[in-house]
């Protein structure tokens, strides 16, 4: 016999991270994904109660589900490149300007770390025979 | 309140903290961010979930008396259950976009795990042949798009990561509370049919396969009018629980085609014999169909698409095309910058 309580349990989870990172996240892309998250956890809940019932309606719904997040799918994806090409950017924090008006811009506080800089590239000396330099490209150097 | 670890209040209100805190933790962002702590609290999280689950609703997929726990199908709820969350986990608070399509690729697996164990192999294939592309392309996206290499404000930092993790996880505890403080004593409504009077329907297909549907109409009526094994037939059971709309509906539907059904048979017309096998066997589809769950899956599946949700099909055809036009025109521009007048 199927228990229906342990399904529901994992599909609120899932439905639960899914909101989470889509609350949080800042990557367009990411932010996609997590809503394609929430969707499972439906798409769990919906079979679990049809397979509770002993019918095929939660299949059906569940089918109806993924055809609608096909269709988001195509439509993200062609509202993220419109977004890149404008922008060069695939942070929502950059349409920021669209918010609604009376609400403070969120700005960021903590400034990101800077990349590692490179060693500047060493030379060889010009000029001097091969076997006079014992290592001509020392194994730091890039070039 | 006493502080009993056994308490199945305490042990929801510790998963959903230990959760939240965890994720929060996790959660990108320049400074402050813990990992190891965050993975820990996380995983402390998970498995006082299962705790929760365990006392309050016992095993999954366990029968009535603890003698007959089903092992393999309980070991593999919990494996599916516990992969689509981790690798959720994952997508969430992975920094590089690439792995968090990665991990949503594990996500969808469990969950199609999951999928199985529920009955539904053919929404397995599907979710699987859908997703895979959407992953694919999402991950090409992804390397397109996307720079990695160096720190970024949209992959190394959250928006107001406490109040999300709070938001999320705050609705995580009151879904969770609530199916705590629903009825869960009840395993689910009685199977339509019993063993015995499934194999008889199933020998009756047989029979109706094998041009034999005089037979096969004897068969159906053994089972459905008349007793088997001495117990009530399949229309008294039904009727005693008749309350629920649902029931009530599939016996006016089930007793009507018998009655049109046994019509037919009686009428010893030869020409009218063919009609009514070929009547007899959407009859035994939505005995067969009902009940046990998986019976007969992709068939019946699309046997109630294409008559119960005829429309609805429809529809999503038509939202399908609707999307795909709409994408095509989104995309479609070259260069938007020139587009706009000067």
């Amino acid at each position: 016999m199927i228990t229906l309580w342990h399904f529901l349990g994992v599909g609120a989870t899932l439905f639960a991270l899914g909101l989470v990172g889509f609350l949080t996240r800042r990557n367009l892309i990411t932010m996609f994904l997590c809503a394609e998250l929430m969707l499972q956890g439906v798409v769990i809940n919906l079979l679990a109660f049809g397979r509770f019932h002993g019918t095929l309606s939660g299949q059906a719904m569940g089918l109806f589900v993924i055809t609608v997040a096909a269709c988001e799918a195509g439509l993200a994806m062609a509202l993220f490149l419109m977004l890149y090409r404008r922008g060069k950017t695939l942070d929502s924090g950059d349409w920021q300007q669209v918010r609604e008006t009376g609400v403070p811009a969120a700005t960021d506080a903590v400034p990101l770390p800077l990349p590692p800089a490179d060693d500047e590239p060493k030379l060889p000396v010009p000029g001097l025979r091969p076997e006079q330099v014992a290592a001509p490209f020392p194994e730091s150097s890039r070039a | 309140m006493s502080l009993d670890i056994n308490n199945p209040i305490l042990q929801l209100i510790l998963a959903t903290m230990l959760g939240g805190l965890g994720v929060f933790f996790l959660l990108p962002r320049p400074r402050g961010r813990w990992v190891a702590g965050g993975v820990a609290l996380v995983l402390c999280g998970m498995g006082t979930l299962a705790a929760f689950l365990i006392t309050r609703f016992g095993q999954p997929l366990a029968a009535s008396d603890a003698a007959n726990i089903d092992w393999v199908g309980s070991g593999l709820f919990w494996l599916f259950a516990a992969g689509a969350i981790v690798f959720g986990m994952v997508l969430v608070t992975q920094r590089n976009p690439a792995r968090g399509a990665i991990a949503f690729a594990f996500v969808i697996l469990s969950t199609c795990g999951l999928f199985l164990l529920l009955a539904a192999p053919f929404l397995m294939a599907a979710t699987i042949i859908i997703y895979a592309g959407a992953i694919i392309v999402t991950f090409l996206f992804v390397l397109m798009l996307s720079n990695v290499r160096t720190a970024s404000d949209e992959n190394d930092r959250s928006r107001e990561p406490l109040l999300g993790a709070l938001a999320g996880f705050a609705f995580l505890g009151l879904v969770l509370f609530t199916l705590h403080s629903s009825e869960a004593d009840s395993t689910g409504p009685e199977a339509l049919l019993t063993s015995i009077e499934r194999v008889r329907l199933t020998e009756a297909v047989s029979k109706l396969d094998a041009g034999e549907a005089d037979e096969a109409n004897n068969l159906v009526n053994d089972v459905l009018v008349n007793r088997v094994d001495g117990k009530p037939t399949v229309a008294q059971r039904l009727a005693s629980h008749d309350a629920d709309p649902r029931v009530a509906a599939f016996l006016a539907q089930t007793i009507e085609l018998r009655k049109s059904n046994d019509k037919v048979f009686n009428a010893q017309n030869a020409a009218d014999k063919s009609k009514a096998a070929a009547a007899l066997r959407p009859e035994l589809i939505v005995y067969l169909g009902n009940g046990h769950l998986p019976a007969r899956n992709v068939a019946n599946l699309g046997t109630v698409l294409y008559s119960e949700y005829l429309l609805a099909v429809e529809m999503a055809g038509t939202l399908l095309l609707v999307a795909t036009v709409g994408a095509v025109a989104i995309a479609g521009r070259r260069n938007p910058a020139k587009e706009v007048p000067a």
